[in-house]
């Protein structure tokens, strides 16, 4: 099929006295009698939830991997946790998503194709591999697997497995966001991207921390809550970064929207908090701080998610947010030179 | 035996209908009178339930947009000031009637986000939902640029317009354009529709109404950001805002490497920094 490409064979119209449109002039807040011009999923806390717990155990199963790469004997604990923490998240991730589905008997249809267009369809595998990997490295823990050595070598393999697609599952629900035409979502992906990551990889450092805190580790646990520390500090600049992406493209509260505390304000208390506990029970040797600090992070963890959601929601509904994203000054800039030339 | 013609939209819309062929429609908003017939013969034709039935308080739009049972739906913006030079003479207003659909657009954003392949395009170029095969997990909804596709509470899945997919393997126009009383509805190949709408936007430029543009033909706004086009196209009158369309829609997908890319090099270098926090201490 061929459709002739038909670059405007009109010279773009001047803002003459009765030419009204010129889309390189400024748009003036029109709109359809204030009507959203975007639709929103029907998505709740399940997802944002999913989005949480997919995050964090991910994250463990790959820091709990690199610990036994350098220090096997001291994260034999975590190792042990991660498996289960990994297990759980997978089978709790994978039952908030089919509840979150409008028919979930047909669940099964998410195998019928690899779209790599989709991040739903690419996390589907995602997530599948992640579970099936972290059930086979469970496996090793048991008692009658742990003395044969050919299968604690299928299990280690079978956790840098769950350590790889664990990445994933951490960092693909930043495309599934970014890859709609909600601005709130597609305004920021790479500050989104970084967001998530940071985001999971201190709630997962912190989740196994609280672990080797309860098994009375506190070796394997001070060095774990130092990765959260780290992670947390990177999860603020991540957040300023997106929050910055976000204004750029127009979608900070524009005038008469505001009456909720802007996103880096929100990144700051959630990231900044645990940090200066961890700091503090650093600094006083106290267990009881750096436990109320990885606790706080994993709470942070999911606010954070359901926070990105329902602000997207938000955003939908507001006609103005979506149009101001949509201008042509927001294009990439190697399709403007395209339409330009 | 069937009483249908076998090529009625020979008849119709002065086309055939063939497998293989890029087809689309082209909505002159400057021909539009309002009557709503289109919205009528679409939910008769698709046997879509009423919706609401009270009074919106919008002009007389008392649809107000699309949605999973309602798949035309014309806009009413009444203007009274739109011409500031003053020459629009004192209470007469500028009426601007859009009848809204699908865009069907090429490449397809809800297509490109639906992870079970229930959204596919069709050998008529259209794009169209399988209810048979949609589990409602609601990504295109989104993923529309336009706010179109949406989720039935009573089915659980999602409906838009199919371009009366079971009307075009019949050879029958789709019921919106059939019934369009003032052809503002136009169904046809796109390589016969696009330089049409081209011509009539010559035309009313020469005749003075140089708001005139179209919207969504390829190289035109709303075809832009990795959508090559919309084969559901208009010729507007005003900004696409007015009309409730973004001025610049993008593709969704092409965010998935910066995300992704970005969130794994984020994960990555946390990593490196835990390979060297996690090890064994002096
Ligand atoms: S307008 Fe929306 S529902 Fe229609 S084809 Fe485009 S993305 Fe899909
Ligand atoms: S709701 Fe149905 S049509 Fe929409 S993306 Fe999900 S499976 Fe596909």
């Amino acid at each position: 099929m061929t459709v002739p490409s038909l670059l405007p064979k009109y010279p773009r119209r001047r803002h003459g006295p009765q030419g009204r449109l010129d889309l390189s002039d400024a748009w003036h807040g029109q709109s359809y009698y204030g009507q959203p011009a975007l639709k929103n999923p029907q998505w709740d806390w399940k997802v944002s939830g999913y989005i949480a717990v997919a995050g964090a155990a991910g994250a463990a199963q790959a820091l709990s991997f690199l610990g036994s790469l350098r220090d096997r004997e001291v994260f034999r604990g975590a190792r042990r946790n991660a498996n289960l923490i990994g297990l759980a998240g997978a089978a709790a991730g994978s039952a908030l998503l089919i509840a979150d589905l409008k028919t979930p008997k047909r669940f099964y249809n998410m195998l019928r194709i690899l779209r790599p267009t989709s991040p739903m369809s690419l996390g589907t595998y995602i997530l599948g591999a992640f579970g099936v990997t972290t059930a086979v490295s469970a496996l090793g823990d048991l008692a009658p697997m742990r003395r044969r050595p050919a299968l604690r070598r299928v299990a280690d393999v079978a956790q840098a497995g769950a350590a790889l697609s664990g990445a994933g599952a951490a960092t693909y629900t930043a495309a599934l966001m970014s890859a709609t035409s909600n601005p709130y979502w597609a305004a920021a992906p790479r500050g989104l991207g970084a967001q998530f990551a940071t985001s999971a990889v201190a709630a997962g450092a912190a989740a196994l921390a609280l672990g080797e805190r309860a098994g009375g580790r506190s070796g394997s646990a001070r060095r774990l809550e130092d990765v959260a520390a780290c992670a947390a500090a990177s999860h603020v600049v991540a957040s300023l970064a997106a929050s910055a992406g976000r204004r750029a493209s127009g979608v900070g509260p524009g005038p008469g929207e505001g009456g909720q505390p802007s996103g880096s304000t929100k990144a700051v208390v959630m990231g900044a908090l645990p940090l200066a506990a961890y700091a503090m029970g650093r600094a006083s040797r106290s267990p009881p701080l750096a436990v109320s600090a990885s606790l706080a992070l994993i709470a942070g963890s999911f606010l954070l998610r359901h926070h990105m959601l329902e602000q997207g929601k938000r955003a939908a509904r507001r006609p103005a947010t979506g149009f101001r994203f949509a201008q042509p000054h927001n294009l990439p800039r190697r399709r403007r030179l395209d339409r330009s030339g | 035996m069937s009483f249908d013609l076998p090529h009625e939209a020979r008849k119709t819309a002065g086309t055939e209908i063939e497998p293989g062929r890029a087809y689309g429609f082209f909505t002159d908003t400057s021909v539009c009178i309002g009557c709503k017939a289109c919205e009528v013969a679409c939910k008769e034709w698709n046997q879509l339930p009423a919706e609401e039935d009270g009074l919106s308080g919008l002009s007389y739009d008392n649809t107000v947009d699309l949605s999973a049972t309602t798949w035309r739906h014309v806009a009413f913006i009444e203007q009274m000031d739109h011409r500031p030079d003053g020459e629009t003479p004192e209470f007469q207003s500028r009426w601007l009637m859009s009848s809204d659909v699908c865009k069907h657009c090429d490449p397809a954003p809800c297509l490109e986000a639906c992870p079970t392949g229930a959204i596919f395009r069709t050998e008529f170029d259209t794009v169209v939902v399988q209810q048979d095969i949609c589990n409602g997990c609601g990504y295109c909804v989104p993923a529309c640029p336009f706010g179109v596709v949406d989720l039935d509470d009573v089915d659980g899945k999602a409906h838009k317009c199919t371009m009366c997919y079971d009307r075009l393997k019949g050879g029958m126009a789709p019921a919106c354009s059939k019934v369009c009383p003032t052809d503002s509805i136009q169904f046809g190949p796109l390589d016969e529709l696009i330089p049409r709408a081209e011509d009539r936007v010559a035309e009313l430029h020469e005749r003075g109404t140089t708001d005139a543009y179209l919207y969504g033909a390829p190289g035109h706004p709303g075809a832009t950001g990795g959508i090559e086009k919309l084969n559901a196209f208009f010729l507007l009158l005003d900004r696409p805002e007015v009309y409730n369309f973004p001025a610049a829609p993008t593709r969704p997908a092409n965010r998935i490497a910066p995300a992704l890319g970005t969130g794994l090099a984020a994960f990555a270098g946390l990593a490196l920094v835990a390979a060297t926090l996690l090890g064994p201490r002096r």
